[in-house]
């Protein structure tokens, strides 16, 4: 919203040494947010009055005129003109060498220089409505027409701007930050909060007596919920007319277009106390009588651009006798509206609910002036704020007019809110103690009355802002705080009370995982989105039956969300394949799928959440990238405290090759698998010339050790004996075989390699293992060693058929 | 045969002299003091020469020996000096080895940084689903039925869910508020706690806008406590992510759950206040939201707003990234770019 600081001093008196910037300033740090702020005389540099002192003809040119222009310094000077509409003591609109011109009103400004036109100096242009920014203020008859300022109070050598009113600052306020406040959405609002801001007395609106003579107009309200309130003041006798200058100012400092008298004084009256007002042609409303109603079913209303839209039963429209003539309190129809030839106009200042407007406007996509005011839900009271200001308006602009009949429909009141707020409240939520005089001098400069008995404040909310907004205490302690400005308030410290210390082992094991994964096995953490592309879905041979999905997707793919990690890996993957032949990533985020769990309480349904790990390592040796996955898998319970996993051949993830996959478990609970990427899948995601190891559990079943559980193990006092062993065994005989058969003899086995290849006999691998054993208390002899070597050779031959490798 | 021991010292001085290398001085050593050697030699020969004689000579010899041994040592010593562990100079300009480490996410770091400064100040950290009712993510957070800010945040309602009632009408959730309810209901009050996490909004995306990002929202909730104690918050979030005291000021904002409301600037960090490009030439820049809790959304958390009040902060954490270190693009965070991701070690 625009607010003219013109506007805003008819209503106060601004501190003499106030800069706009310290306007600002408070506006946005008190009330709302100021996002711009405008001199709308700027563009008007060096743009001032002419009178034309004499015309001669242009020697070289027919169309062209010398004028001899007094410009209210000094010498007249002689500016060159191809206006048709030029005359001897014209008063005229002249741009200065130094002023930014439009030409012919298009493009960019371009500055005016001294030039020569056909030989002949002109100093500076007299110009054109468009070409100075004046178009809503001049209507030129043709188009070579420049701006003739008969009639116009002004003086040569003043500044246009003056002029038209058009000296002003403008400030842009952020809509957003007036959702709330429905008071501030006119000059008079705004000029109430500086008013309390800086202490300065508010001058009162004017006011206005109905004559209770007047014969009633026929106003029928159907629908009391959504038409709080409804007057229509028939007047008559009213003529075409523009608007005065300091009208069309506001006006077009606001963004708004002026029309014609009558209309501009509504929008005008709008912008001064943030009431909607509407004019009909009074001939245009069939039997003299104005109904308030749903739209029947197919029911439409023809627009002024001869668009016509279909209407609902929800949708409020004002209607006569025959047929709907405006969408209440949004926007009029064509047959409503105010025409050259109008003579008698039907002022409507009415008030609707807002949720009524905000639905129809949903509906049509569409905000006005005035449906964006009604849906900040207005207090009933206004609109007599409204009615004053307008009648007064049009017995000024139209002093012939008469009033001829009048009513006010009022079924429902703006009630005033009554809060209690006791001073102890007050000084504990401020974190300080006013004084009882400030604190009533701030609520009574915003519109609370104040009573204050036994140290409780009892207020009486202002009524524009009953109607919603201030309801509460707190409200009433936020005003406060507000005004004052919370510059004003010192930060006091945090009371801290330590009964015991914050230990989050879930928190803290997730944290561990990721710090294991980042830092100790070179992962890189992701985050994808949780709305799985359909493609990866598919090229993971995930069943999707059991998903949930969005019902306004970002994109049609997309509208599945996620039931495992392993699409958004993939993909993943295939992207960064680009840059990156081998890397690792991982990501934990919450997995979807159908089911019923009530987090917080039993009326709150929502589909089953899992937290899940998942993570891949790329890279071009399958067995490598295999077994390193596995080693990482293996020993994340050791690194991050938690309750140790195991790893077992049991179900096939659909997206895993059929030679390289194990389940992951946790207390003998398959929580996740570790595979290999099969190349079916691979293909799918066009993941080529390369291999990936892939893990997915489900977070939720890892759990944290409370403590660490590792015990202290004694120094062995005697040095444990170290071997290496070759062994030739059957290319089926798996590690685990080898060293369970052993595993009771010694202190500890190792796996160094395995071998298959031109070395060992076809049929045969060659697994090279680290031994270490020892006597509990004394050194073991060299026949000892020999005695436990042999023993363990033949263990291993009988039970799993190997033998020593012969080097 | 004095001037044979003579020559003896001489020569073996001479060959001392030329000495390159540790196995040579081994050799010379052997050369000069071994059981071949000239001087042993002549040692041998002592027994045969008559008495005086014998004794001038075998001291001669002795002193001979005694100083060959000597100057042999400190070549042998100033030989080890000198030697390098390596057989040729290194270019000392190489690389060093690569630490081969990855990285958390920088909106992780980002999180964790906060949480430690959080949990200092004993909050917990505390988590909600990221699917919601509209009831949790707005009608307990005092937003009406119809209000504007409910059409404002363009939500990711779920299929078959949208026409429900507001306890069985699922969105992925808009916001974090809706966890400080979750939270009360379950632990109670007192209480402070952060809920980080990440809140979808049904928007186009661009260089500045994300359909998920990541939000950290922090509550206490006391009695007796007021907002201004709530700015300790605002001030230990942006001293964390600056490393300096960093000026604020709360100036009026709305926000359906809190009354009062503030929005929360921080003097810009680029100009200090001056006025910039960054800033649009006012010297603040918006950071965050923040309020007391509204009474009407300690009711739905089942606390008594005469006995409770509160005060919240939120943050988008993606911004607070973008702003430490000069991202220009909030889509990179959800990439998954390792380009982009491999930069924040």
């Amino acid at each position: 919203m625009k607010v003219s600081l013109n506007h805003i001093k008819k209503y106060i008196d601004l501190p003499k040494d106030l800069t706009v910037e310290q306007i600002t300033y408070d506006l946005t740090v008190r009330t709302v947010e100021v996002e711009s702020v405008e001199n709308t005389a700027d563009k008007f540099n060096n743009i001032v009055v002419g009178k034309i002192l004499e015309i001669r003809n242009h020697p070289n040119a027919d169309l062209l005129k010398i004028c001899i222009t007094d410009i209210g310094k000094g010498e007249p000077v002689q500016i060159v003109c191809g206006g048709s509409n030029l005359y001897k003591d014209e008063y005229v609109v002249v741009s200065l060498p130094g002023a930014k011109v439009v030409w012919h009103g298009e493009g960019e400004p371009v500055e005016i220089k001294k030039t020569k036109m056909r030989g002949e100096t002109s100093y500076g242009m007299i110009c054109a409505a468009e070409e100075v920014y004046l178009d809503s203020f001049f209507s030129p008859a043709d188009e070579r027409e420049i701006v003739d300022l008969k009639g116009v109070k002004c003086t040569p050598g003043q500044n246009i701007s003056e002029v038209v009113n058009m000296d002003d600052t403008v400030i842009e306020i952020d809509n957003k930050s007036l959702t709330n406040r429905p008071d501030l959405w006119g000059h008079y609002g705004i000029a109430r909060e500086l008013s309390a801001i800086y202490d300065v007395p508010l001058k009162k609106l004017p006011e206005v007596k109905i004559d209770t003579s007047l014969p009633k107009y026929d106003v029928e309200i159907k629908e009391p919920d959504k038409c709080n309130r409804y007057i229509a003041v028939e007047i008559e006798n009213i003529t075409e007319k523009k608007s005065p200058m300091w009208m069309k100012a506001l006006l077009v400092n606001s963004g708004l277009r002026p029309i014609n008298a009558i209309v501009d004084i509504t929008n005008y009256v709008m912008l001064a106390v943030g009431q909607p007002l509407h004019a009909f042609d009074r001939t245009h409303v069939d039997g003299k009588k104005i109904i308030v109603r749903n739209a029947k079913k197919d029911e439409k209303l023809l627009l002024l651009d001869n668009n016509e839209i279909e209407l609902t039963e929800d949708d409020l429209v004002i209607s006569d006798k025959e047929s709907a003539l405006a969408l209440a309190g949004i926007r009029g129809g064509k047959k409503d509206s105010i025409l050259p030839e109008t003579t008698g106009v039907l002022l409507e200042i009415a008030n609707f609910s807002a949720s009524t407007i905000r639905k129809t406007g949903k509906r049509f996509d569409e905000k006005t002036d005035s449906s964006i005011r009604y849906e900040k839900n207005i207090d009933t009271k206004r609109v007599d704020e409204g009615r004053n200001m307008a009648l007064l308006l049009i017995k000024e602009l139209f002093p012939e007019s008469k009033i001829v009949s009048y009513n006010d429909v009022h079924p429902n009141e703006t009630v005033r809110a009554k809060i209690e707020v006791p001073q102890e409240f007050l000084d504990i939520r401020l974190g300080k103690t006013l004084e009882r005089k400030t604190i009533e001098r701030i609520l009574k400069s915003l519109g609370y009355d104040v009573d204050y008995k036994n140290n409780v404040y009892h207020v009486t909310a202002p009524v524009w802002r009953s109607t919603g907004d201030v309801s509460l205490r707190d409200d009433v302690m936020g005003d406060i705080a507000r005004i004052l400005g919370y510059d004003n308030f010192q930060e006091t410290p945090l009371n801290i009370q330590v009964d015991h210390a914050i230990i989050q082992n879930n928190y803290l094991l997730e944290r561990r995982i990721k710090e294991y994964l980042s830092f100790r096995c070179g992962f890189n953490e992701i985050y994808t989105y949780p709305w799985a592309d359909e493609k990866y879905i598919k090229a993971a041979r995930i069943d999707n039956s059991n998903s949930v999905s969005l019902s306004t997707p970002p994109a049609p793919e997309l509208s599945t969300l996620r039931t495992s990690l392993v699409p958004g890996m993939l993909q993943s993957v295939a992207k960064n394949l680009r840059y990156y032949d081998s890397f690792k990533i991982y990501e934990i985020a919450q997995v979807f799928e159908k089911g019923e769990y009530h987090e917080s309480s039993d009326d709150e349904t929502l589909p089953i959440h899992k937290k899940y790990l998942s993570g891949c390592i790329v890279g071009k040796n399958a067995k490598n990238i295999f077994y390193e996955l596995k080693g990482i898998i293996e020993s994340m319970p050791t690194f991050t405290h938690s309750t140790a996993l195991s790893l077992d051949k049991k179900k096939k993830p659909s997206w895993a090759d059929k030679n390289a996959y194990l389940s992951v478990l946790c207390n003998d609970e398959e929580i996740g698998t570790i595979s290999l990427v099969s190349i079916a899948t691979m293909k799918d995601c066009k993941i080529k010339r390369t291999n990936v190891a892939i893990f997915e559990i489900n977070f939720d079943k890892l759990i944290p050790l409370s403590s660490r559980t590792n015990k202290y193990q004694p120094l062995p006092l005697t040095p444990l004996v170290e071997k290496d062993l070759s062994l030739l065994v059957d290319e089926n005989v798996e590690w685990k075989a080898i060293e369970n058969s052993i595993s009771s003899k010694v202190n500890s086995i190792e796996f160094i390699e395995e071998y298959k290849g031109n070395q060992v006999p076809e049929g045969k691998k060659s697994i090279t293992l680290h031994l270490k054993f020892g006597n509990k208390n004394e050194t073991m002899t060299s026949d000892e060693i020999n005695d436990k070597m042999n023993t363990i050779i033949k263990t291993l031959d009988k039970k799993c058929g190997a033998k020593l490798r012969e080097e | 045969m004095e001037k044979k021991l003579e020559k003896v010292l001489n020569q073996g001085l001479e060959k001392i002299k030329e000495i390159k290398s540790i196995e040579e001085t081994q050799d010379v050593r052997r050369e000069l003091m071994g059981k071949k050697s000239p001087l042993n030699e002549v040692l041998k020969t002592l027994g045969s020469l008559d008495k005086d004689l014998r004794k001038s000579i075998g001291m001669k010899a002795t002193e001979i020996k005694n100083t060959l041994a000597k100057k042999l040592d400190e070549k042998e010593n100033l030989i080890i000096e000198s030697k390098s562990v390596l057989s040729s100079p290194l270019d000392l300009t190489l690389p060093g080895t690569k630490i081969g480490s990855g990285v958390l996410h920088p909106v992780t770091q980002m999180c964790y940084d906060l949480n430690d400064a959080f949990l200092s100040l004993g909050f917990e950290v505390f988590s909600e689903d990221d699917i919601s009712s509209e009831k949790y993510a707005f009608d307990n957070l005092n937003f009406a039925p119809d209000h504007p800010a409910r059409q404002m945040m363009d939500t990711y309602w779920l299929k078959g869910t949208e026409d429900k009632p507001c306890n069985e009408k699922l969105c992925l959730r808009p916001h974090l508020t809706g966890a400080s309810v979750r939270y009360l209901l379950k632990h109670g009050a007192p209480a402070r706690f952060v809920y980080p996490g990440r809140v979808y909004r049904n928007e186009n995306a661009d260089s500045s806008h994300e359909r998920a990002f990541f939000q950290y929202e922090a509550l206490i909730v006391d009695k007796d406590f007021s907002f201004s104690s709530g700015m300790v918050m605002i001030k230990t979030i942006l001293e964390k992510v600056f490393g300096r005291e960093i000026k604020t000021r709360m100036r009026e904002g709305f926000f359906p759950f809190v009354e009062p409301g503030y929005e929360i600037d921080m003097q810009c960090v680029v100009c200090e206040g001056k006025g910039c490009s960054v800033c649009k030439h006012n010297g603040w820049i918006e950071v965050m939201p923040g309020g007391v809790i509204h009474p009407n959304v300690l009711k739905s958390a089942g606390l008594s707003p005469d006995e409770w009040t509160g005060f919240y902060i939120n943050i988008g954490l993606e911004r607070l990234v973008m702003m430490r270190y000069g991202v220009d693009n909030v889509r990179l965070f959800h990439s998954a770019d390792l380009r982009f991701l491999e930069q924040f070690k």
